[in-house]
């Protein structure tokens, strides 16, 4: 008779190799990152360059200037570009975060060289017409419009303006006026100043060989292109007071969005590691404390959670949720409950044993196929400044921190007195 | 070629296995053959209400992720109108953990009232967060019953209104399990770094003791042709109007399905793509446009969606898009454009091969549909579509009595 109340024997879930790129440094001082592996015939090819949002002058000159790359160049029209990338079955991803901006090109390794050649005129000779311009500003104005109609992006506007300033490049969002302002003398300065191949790092991912390293050396790796620019801007300081609770009137909204959190610290900080293994606990997995309170035992909302994310200079943590407009209060409260228990009572080595199982799953997934290995390489490249001993070091405090040095910094950076609140909701009828 | 092994055990549980030894990860699918088509009429959302039960604890076993988090597992599922579906990765040395989870609550759930109750609010928050509580959420709710009138497809997954949700039983629960919930009503795909004398193994250790179950034939109501062209048109709190036009087309098996996805891809897929590049910059009318298919097993859906730049009335972006759709009634596309959707297709399949969860996924829906061997064919149908099928297709579809227009105006 099978014996369905006992697991099966919970096996080791075997040793996590770190997988690495290989670096190779082109003539002209880019970096190329390569990863070999897959099954299928295609390839990633990222392109990062400091071109974040802390390098602009003026609102929405980094995104723009990045999202309008595929809208014209000197010898293509937009549709031209559109057309020539839908022919081949290739597709751009163009990313402008707080830190660096980019573009990621997947292709089918049989039209990789004349995908190539395509993203070579995009980076390098982009025109910005004018036409194309009016088009972003109308169509971006409209997103925002629909985007400012939920209570996630209110609360998520609130949030980082009151922990890092709504003039700080980090704190900063564009506004729907902000888009009849772009100007095409702000993009053309700004992609040629930050779209070049000084700083510029890239990394290939897929089923590849010599010929695609080749390719790439000969299309970006020759002369030097764009202008030089300056990396090392500062930026300007941080609040270091808060207004701690921030609450947005949304009329007749039937759910509240809630986010209690902080600013904190940078990947290279020494508590990362075990501040990451201790935000899993609270909400990070589908199991955590927040998960288990809020929705599997009071049904306040779909879903809760909470992370840890890093800038290259700074950093926050948050755990947020919606919840029907009446359950504000009391899911407020639990949030509460549940960051102080962290702070008061030992966490059982049950439950932390689960965690560091769950942990050590998630990071084989980290390394599930070419490009998941590629997004982790990225962000190390990113935060880590390509440091893999940071991976190793995370692997190292799963299996080892304790429960009390959990305790230890959940007082540390957990206490509620420097954390900020912000509802956006129905907030006079609450 | 996606390398497909299969099986079925005495219960009538079909099982896939697909062997990728480029991962340390194994997928895990279970495929259930029920979905919100077969809900009762006024008892809709069940079906999905259901889904979330799944993860209330089975017979033996009190919770169910768990066990599954204890192993370095993730897991997971959705409901759509014609499937239930749950998966789960997990570290391969583990792999037996998903069997006994995942045989654990086909056999039986654990039927507790306090999740019942729990989960009927939580589905009440899904419903506020993604259907009312933002701008355009309540699309489908509306635009179901337009286009259909008696199939099933008229309401959503998540349910015609929360009412039908907060009534649930939890004697109907256990009815809804035994009458759905069978081996002989679900698929098994394992995928990765796995052979199938293990998985064979595994399947009749965990699954093969659960006896097969009456399974009663569905039998759904087909839907009439429609003969008049409907409209909806409705005020919202919303920034901008928007157009929505649904039209009548084929069932999944149907030899002109992959005519159909191929045109929606001719007007919507990439920046290329003619509805992108007439409407939003040519003629800077929307500011956002689209076309898709709903893909579903019974005779689906072709949709186009528009967002309007203020100023645009609803007349000329429809006349806008009547245009275009006009275009692909009277003029053959050309044998260029039409290898470009089909280049389109053959990239993103391929990308969608990446992943082993979305390879178990999508043999499992294969093996529901017709057989999971198909799959590999796939590509091979749309390369044989035609300019002269499409513009044949176009006809029948974009007829105006084959319409559902709704149109979303602003308050303000």
């Amino acid at each position: 008779m099978l014996n369905r109340k006992t697991p099966p024997i919970q096996a080791h879930n075997g040793h996590i190799e770190v997988k690495e790129a290989q670096e190779i440094m082109l003539p002209n001082g880019i970096k190329l990152l390569t990863i070999n592996a897959g099954t299928q015939e295609v390839s990633r090819t990222e392109f990062i360059f400091n071109a974040g949002t802390r390098f602009q002058k003026k609102v929405l000159t980094s995104r723009g200037a990045i999202t309008m790359l595929t809208e014209g160049t000197a010898t293509l029209s937009s549709m031209q570009i559109a057309e020539q990338f839908d022919f081949y079955g290739s597709y751009v991803e163009q990313t402008a975060d707080r830190d660096f901006g980019g573009l990621t090109l997947f292709s089918l390794n049989k039209f990789l060289p004349q995908s190539l050649e395509l993203v070579e005129k995009v980076l390098k000779t982009p025109t910005y017409p004018e036409k194309e311009i009016q088009t972003y500003r109308v169509k971006g104005k409209q997103t925002l419009q629909v985007e400012l109609g939920k209570v996630s992006t209110l609360v998520r506007q609130k949030f980082f303006d009151t922990i890092f300033g709504a003039n700080h490049p980090y704190g900063e969002f564009a506004q729907p006026e902000d888009y009849d302002k772009v100007e095409q003398a702000d993009l053309l300065d700004f992609q040629q100043k930050h779209i070049s191949s000084t700083g510029c790092t890239i990394f290939l991912a897929g089923k590849i060989s010599d010929a695609e390293v080749a390719l790439i050396e000969k299309l970006f790796g020759q002369e030097t292109w764009g202008k030089p620019h300056q990396t090392d801007f500062s930026l300007p300081s941080l609040p270091q007071t808060f207004e701690q609770k921030q609450w947005v009137e949304k009329a007749d909204a039937v759910q509240s969005a809630i986010r209690v959190g902080r600013r904190m610290f940078p990947r290279t900080h020494p508590d990362f590691p075990g501040m990451a293994v201790l935000n899993t606990i609270l909400g990070g997995y589908f199991g955590s404390r927040l998960m288990k309170n809020l929705r599997e035992d009071k049904g306040y909302t779909y879903g809760v959670s909470s992370g840890l994310a890093p800038l290259r200079e700074s950093g926050f943590w948050v755990a947020g949720a919606e919840v029907g407009s009446e359950f504000t209060l009391p899911a407020l409260e639990q949030i509460y409950l549940e960051i102080n228990r962290l702070r008061t009572e030992l966490i059982p080595n049950e439950e932390l044993s689960l965690v560091r199982n769950y942990l050590l799953g998630e990071a084989l997934r980290t390394f599930d196929g070419p490009f998941a290995t590629a997004e982790t390489i990225t962000s190390l490249y990113e935060y880590n400044d390509l440091d893999y001993s940071f991976l190793h070091n995370m692997l190292h405090t799963i299996h080892n921190i304790t429960s009390k040095e959990l305790m230890e910094l959940a007082n540390k950076y957990l206490n509620p007195n420097d954390l900020i609140e912000c509802v956006a909701g129905s907030v006079s009828n609450i | 070629m996606i390398a497909i092994e299969k099986f079925t055990l005495d219960n009538g549980l079909r099982v896939l296995v697909h062997t990728d030894n480029s991962t340390p990860i194994v997928s895990f699918n279970m495929l259930y053959n029920v979905g919100s088509r077969d809900e009762e009429p006024d008892k809709t959302g069940f079906a999905h209400l259901f889904e979330h039960l799944m993860f209330g604890g089975s017979i033996n076993i009190p919770s169910f992720d768990e066990p599954l988090e204890r192993v370095g597992a993730e897991n997971n599922a959705f409901t759509s109108n014609d499937i239930t579906n749950y998966y789960i990765t997990v570290p391969k040395p583990n792999l037996e953990t998903a069997f006994w989870m995942e045989s654990d609550r086909m056999l039986s759930l654990a039927f507790s009232k306090k999740s019942l109750d729990t989960q009927k609010k939580v589905v009440v928050e899904e419903f506020n967060q993604r259907y009312l509580n933002q701008p355009y959420g309540d699309v489908w709710l509306l635009l179901r019953p337009l286009a259909y009138k008696h199939h099933p497809y008229q309401w959503p997954t998540i349910g015609k209104s929360v009412d039908h949700i907060k009534n649930a039983t939890l004697d109907y629960v256990k009815e809804f399990f035994f009458k759905h919930y069978a081996p002989n009503n679900a698929i098994l795909c394992v995928a990765g770094p796995v052979s199938k004398e293990e998985i064979y193994q595994l399947s009749n250790k965990w699954f093969g003791p659960i006896e097969r179950r009456d399974v009663i034939a569905r039998n759904l109501p087909k839907e009439p042709t429609q003969t008049e062209p409907r409209r909806l048109e409705v005020v919202r709190d919303v920034p901008y109007d928007a157009i929505y036009k649904a039209f009548h087309m084929c069932n999944r098996n149907h030899p002109d399905f992959h005519t159909y996805d191929l045109m929606s891809d001719l007007l919507s897929n990439g920046r290329s793509a003619r509805l992108f590049q007439r409407l939003v910059k040519e003629l800077g009318l929307f500011s956002d446009v689209n076309a898709f298919i709903t893909g579903d097993i019974d005779d689906g859906l072709f949709v186009i969606t528009g967002r309007l730049v203020k100023g645009t009335t609803f007349e000329q972006g429809e006349a806008a898009i009547d245009e275009e759709l006009g275009l692909l009634t009277s003029e053959p596309i050309s044998e260029y454009e039409l290898e470009k959707v089909k280049n389109k297709f053959e990239s993103n399949f391929t990308f969608g091969e990446t992943s082993p969860l979305d390879k178990a996924m999508n043999l499992c829906f294969f093996e529901l549909v017709s057989q999971a061997e198909d799959i590999n064919q796939e590509v091979v149908k749309y390369r044989s579509v035609s300019a002269q099928r499409v513009m044949e297709v176009a006809n029948e579809l974009f007829r105006p009595e084959n319409s559902s227009t709704l149109l979303i105006k602003a308050k303000n």
